[in-house]
């Protein structure tokens, strides 16, 4: 916690529109979630997805971590700071899994 | 000493107390900073009297000083002290005393953590040396190669000493490094934008930034050997199916920003020493900050270079050859911006001055010799030779301890008030330059002709007598030199020259205030008129035209000084515990935790309905908390994609079952993901209901948010009492030990989020929850909806992916 107040702003940078979503918003987004949810539970019983059920899966799960980021979290309507505090480790991590993952598991990007 | 009529008279008393008492309660960053220097300066010594012992026993072939026992654990303890306790608290030093200063700021943005930073570096540092009391020194080098790390090949307690102190040093980094980029970010003075920043405060940004991004690997990687080490897991088990690569691939994921962390602060330091004492603008500024960007930025996609002997093939070998020397242009447009800073300008050569032109020539030579080693085919002949302890040595001595000295000469009247021996100083220059040219450039030859490093003794016929022994030379020079320094140090606390406010006609905000500053910095935020605003305040811009002077900036609440405190000593020390515990005994573990928590607790309700602690907003308009906890889950990004990455790298390489096909339960699965999502639906509604005051609904949101949490965490227990009767344990196969470890830590992120939750709920219920408490909701939501879309990630890799 912090314990420390700085109540001067530089100037160079305004504040965030304190705009939110509201409450009808967020039950949409749940329900979307649980649909989708749902979705990937079924999509892997579908014998004809087979071929594409990975990047099916992968996009949905995508399409799920964006929505609670972008709405439960509130970046969509906060500081992009806060957007790049969070988005450029998410992808950084992101491309040294890969690597990380082709480099020790043989899979991926290109074989040892 | 002018002081605020704004400063409260009992923030003053507390701030100017003297005593022990005081020193461990303090919060204010000079008084830290001033810990940090004394501790590593410490350390620097003991880590130095170690080389020293270790260079005695190379002097001469069969030499027989130590055996090779100690050897091991001379280097390992070197490596490891110098890297962690010598040259990251020396920098850490300078961040705390300095930067609030540079940003025209009052202190940083975290106090209390601050000083948890500095207190859990004490207990980390000591319980690592405590190992030599007991006689069990770690020995497996600071880079701790698993397998020679695991319990077959090390079974004593030394491994667990070195794997131990390194997760608390890696803790008390990256607390201070959040605490850093909220600092810089939302505390600067008005007028203080991001390109008007120093140097020095910029190289400190990225590098919190590498401490923040590349510590949660490293971290990982910690307690795959902890867990392979105390309860039987198979990470680095190669007969279960582990990859010794993968310890590889996560030490030197932190191993190679490492290099960074150590080195970006001392080019910073150079970047305002060298400016002051040409008495001209630093060469391409801005050039100079992206730059700095681009080594941090370039510095996470190096690291395999580290292990080009290690048989990664010839596409990795080729694409981190490429990142490894485009790496080198940024590093050369700062060499020559520093040359083009100093030709033509009228040059103080000042000890300061020394010791950056020093690091100038020194780094220059170490990253010449780095370029050699981003070729494979040349590496493959310099690997494990004193080649690359040469190249090591002129990089992090040359180049870091350098910048550190110039930053110590230079910062010194500022922070004691007196001057330096400048003429002893120059001779403690010339001591340490030729001493460490002695004892490391003869080492270039040394490993050419092939003398392998980390070995106790050699053989008179090796002809590698002459050099080893000039090397041992030089290495005593280097320390006759420190000794100087040290003795220049107490001399200028006792009869130094008074130094006044601007003893070096200096450029940015530190000068402006008296020397050593006050306990609030400044009696006013100063006016920033632009990149070296001092200067510009006292002498104008190019053509001499100086600014118009501004009004002081008003405060809007009083200058506030934050009170002192004692739960952080109280945290580490409960730390401290549960790491001895750990080695001892199991009573002492939970009586540490116990310490720990309720330190923890005490810690974060120390404030709780403060006045003054209530409008945190910072410059960018943000809160500071709710930025760090922002920063916070961009650290825990790379902590779960470390967790996440090994379970995805060792899937399917179990050597018996059962597999996951076998034994994962999808329908039951896929209902707990639908609780934690539906709690993120409950947390959202929580905090609305607190930020329109509306307690009824605040308390029904929050219990339910953590019913949700618990009913999740029912599942997990479920599920692994499931596994464990159907015969998957941590110890079974390499599926059950990343498993259990990603998703126990997962569940342990949950149960952390119940509890925070929990707490919020007994504050509403006792009435001290309102909505100016809001903030403190929302980053406790923020935290559980990151801990909900780990789940959604885990959930489809996991368990759906076939």
């Amino acid at each position: 916690m912090s314990d420390h107040q700085h109540p001067v702003r530089t100037g160079a940078h305004a504040p965030a529109a304190a705009e939110h979503a509201t409450t009808r918003t967020y039950i949409v987004i749940a329900g979307v979630l649980t649909a989708v949810t749902a979705l990937e539970f079924g999509v892997i019983y579908v014998r004809r997805l087979a071929p594409i059920l990975v990047p099916l899966l992968l996009t949905l799960s995508l399409g799920k971590f964006a929505l609670v980021v972008m709405f439960f979290m509130h970046l969509r309507y906060d500081s992009r700071v806060l957007t790049f505090l969070f988005v450029a480790p998410l992808v950084l991590a992101t491309l040294l899994a890969i690597a990380v993952m082709t480099l020790t598991g043989e899979f991926l990007v290109f074989r040892r | 000493m002018a002081i605020s009529h704004a400063l409260r008279s009992h923030e003053l008393a507390h701030a100017e107390a003297t005593g022990v008492w005081s020193w461990i309660t303090t919060v204010d960053h000079k008084r830290i900073g001033i810990l940090y220097g004394v501790t590593a300066f410490a350390f620097l010594v003991i880590g130095g009297i170690e080389a020293l012992i270790i260079r005695l026993q190379l002097a001469r072939p069969a030499n027989g000083i130590v055996g090779a026992e100690t050897f091991n654990a001379l280097f390992t303890m070197h490596g490891t002290t110098m890297v962690f306790l010598a040259i990251m608290p020396l920098n850490a030093a300078f961040f705390n005393y300095v930067i609030p200063l540079l940003i025209g700021a009052r202190d940083v943005a975290f106090p209390r953590l601050n000083a948890l930073s500095y207190w859990l570096l004490l207990a980390g540092a000591l319980f690592l040396n405590v190992s030599w009391l007991v006689g069990q020194p770690p020995d497996g080098g600071w880079f701790g190669y698993a397998n020679l790390t695991t319990r077959q090949f090390s079974p004593g307690l030394s491994i667990d000493f070195w794997m131990l102190s390194l997760q608390v040093f890696g803790a008390s980094s990256i607390i201070a490094a959040i605490n850093f980029i909220v600092t810089i970010l939302n505390m600067r003075a008005p007028g203080m934008t991001l390109m008007r920043m120093p140097l020095f405060v910029w190289m400190s940004l990225v590098t919190q930034f590498l401490i923040v991004l590349a510590f949660p690997p490293i971290t990982v990687g910690l307690i795959f050997l902890m867990f392979d080490r105390f309860f039987g897991t198979h990470f680095f088990d190669v007969a279960a199916g582990g990859d010794l690569h993968l310890w590889q691939h996560l030490f030197w994921i932190f191993g190679h920003p490492e290099v960074y962390i150590l080195i970006l602060p001392a080019f910073g330091i150079v970047s305002e020493v060298l400016p002051t004492f040409s008495r001209k603008p630093l060469f391409g500024a801005q050039i100079m900050i992206y730059s700095g960007i681009l080594i941090g930025f370039f510095g996470f996609g190096v690291w395999s270079h580290h292990m080009f002997a290690a048989g990664m093939g010839p596409v990795a070998d080729a694409a981190f050859a490429i990142a490894t020397m485009l790496i080198a242009i940024p590093t050369g447009v700062k060499i020559f911006n520093w040359l083009a800073t100093m030709w033509g300008g009228a040059l103080r050569p000042t000890v300061a001055f020394h010791y950056a032109a020093g690091l100038v020539a020194l780094f220059t030579i170490g990253g010449l010799s780095g370029i050699m080693h981003a070729s494979p085919p040349v590496d493959l002949q310099q690997t494990d030779t004193y080649f690359v302890v040469a190249h090591m040595h002129y990089v992090l001595i040359g180049g870091s301890l350098f910048g550190i000295l110039a930053g110590a000469y230079y910062w010194w009247p500022k922070m004691t008030g007196r001057l330096l021996d400048e003429r002893l100083g120059r001779l403690q220059f010339w001591l340490v330059f030729a001493g460490f040219n002695i004892a490391f450039f003869p080492q270039h030859f040394l490993g050419v002709a092939g003398m392998p490093r980390r070995i106790y003794t050699y053989s008179a016929g090796s002809g590698w007598h002459l050099w080893s022994f000039v090397s041992t030379v030089g290495a005593f020079v280097i320390a006759v030199g420190i000794l100087l320094f040290a003795i220049n140090a107490v001399r200028s606390l006792r009869h130094g020259a008074v130094a006044g406010a601007d003893p070096w006609d200096g450029r940015t905000l530190e000068w402006r205030t008296s020397s050593p500053p006050p306990p609030h910095d400044f009696d006013e935020i100063p006016p920033v008129y632009g990149r070296d605003s001092f200067w510009r305040e006292k002498y104008g811009d190019a053509r001499g035209r100086k600014p118009a002077p501004r009004p002081p900036v008003p405060d809007a609440h009083g200058i506030h000084l934050p009170a002192p405190s004692l739960w952080p000593i109280v945290i580490a020390i409960g730390i401290g515990a549960a790491a001895v515990g750990a080695l001892t005994s199991l009573t002492l573990v939970f009586l540490g935790a116990a310490v720990m928590l309720i330190g923890a607790f005490a810690f974060a309700l120390e404030h709780h309905r403060n006045p003054a602690h209530v409008h945190q907003i910072g410059g960018l308009g943000i809160d500071h908390r709710k930025l760090a906890m922002w920063m916070f889950l961009g650290s825990e990004c790379f902590f779960f994609g470390t967790l996440i990455a090994t379970y995805m790298a060792y899937k399917g390489r179990s050597i018996v079952g059962p597999h996951p096909h076998e034994i994962l339960d999808l329908p039951i699965t896929t209902l707990s993901t639908f609780d934690l999502l539906m709690s993120s639906l409950l947390m959202v509604l929580a905090l609305a209901a607190v930020q329109r005051g509306d307690r009824r609904q605040a308390r029904l949101w929050l219990g339910g948010t953590a019913f949700f949490g618990l009913i999740f965490l029912g599942f997990q227990a479920y599920e692994f009492t499931t596994f464990v009767h159907e015969g998957l344990t941590l110890q079974t196969n390499l599926f059950g030990s990343t498993f259990f470890v990603l998703t126990g830590f997962h569940g342990g992120h949950v149960t952390l989020g119940v509890a925070w939750l929990l707490t919020l709920l007994v504050l509403e219920l006792r009435g001290r929850l309102g909505s100016q408490d809001a903030i403190k909701v929302e980053i406790a939501g923020l935290y559980w909806h990151f801990v909900d879309i780990v789940w959604i990630v885990i959930f489809t890799l996991v368990y759906l992916v076939p």
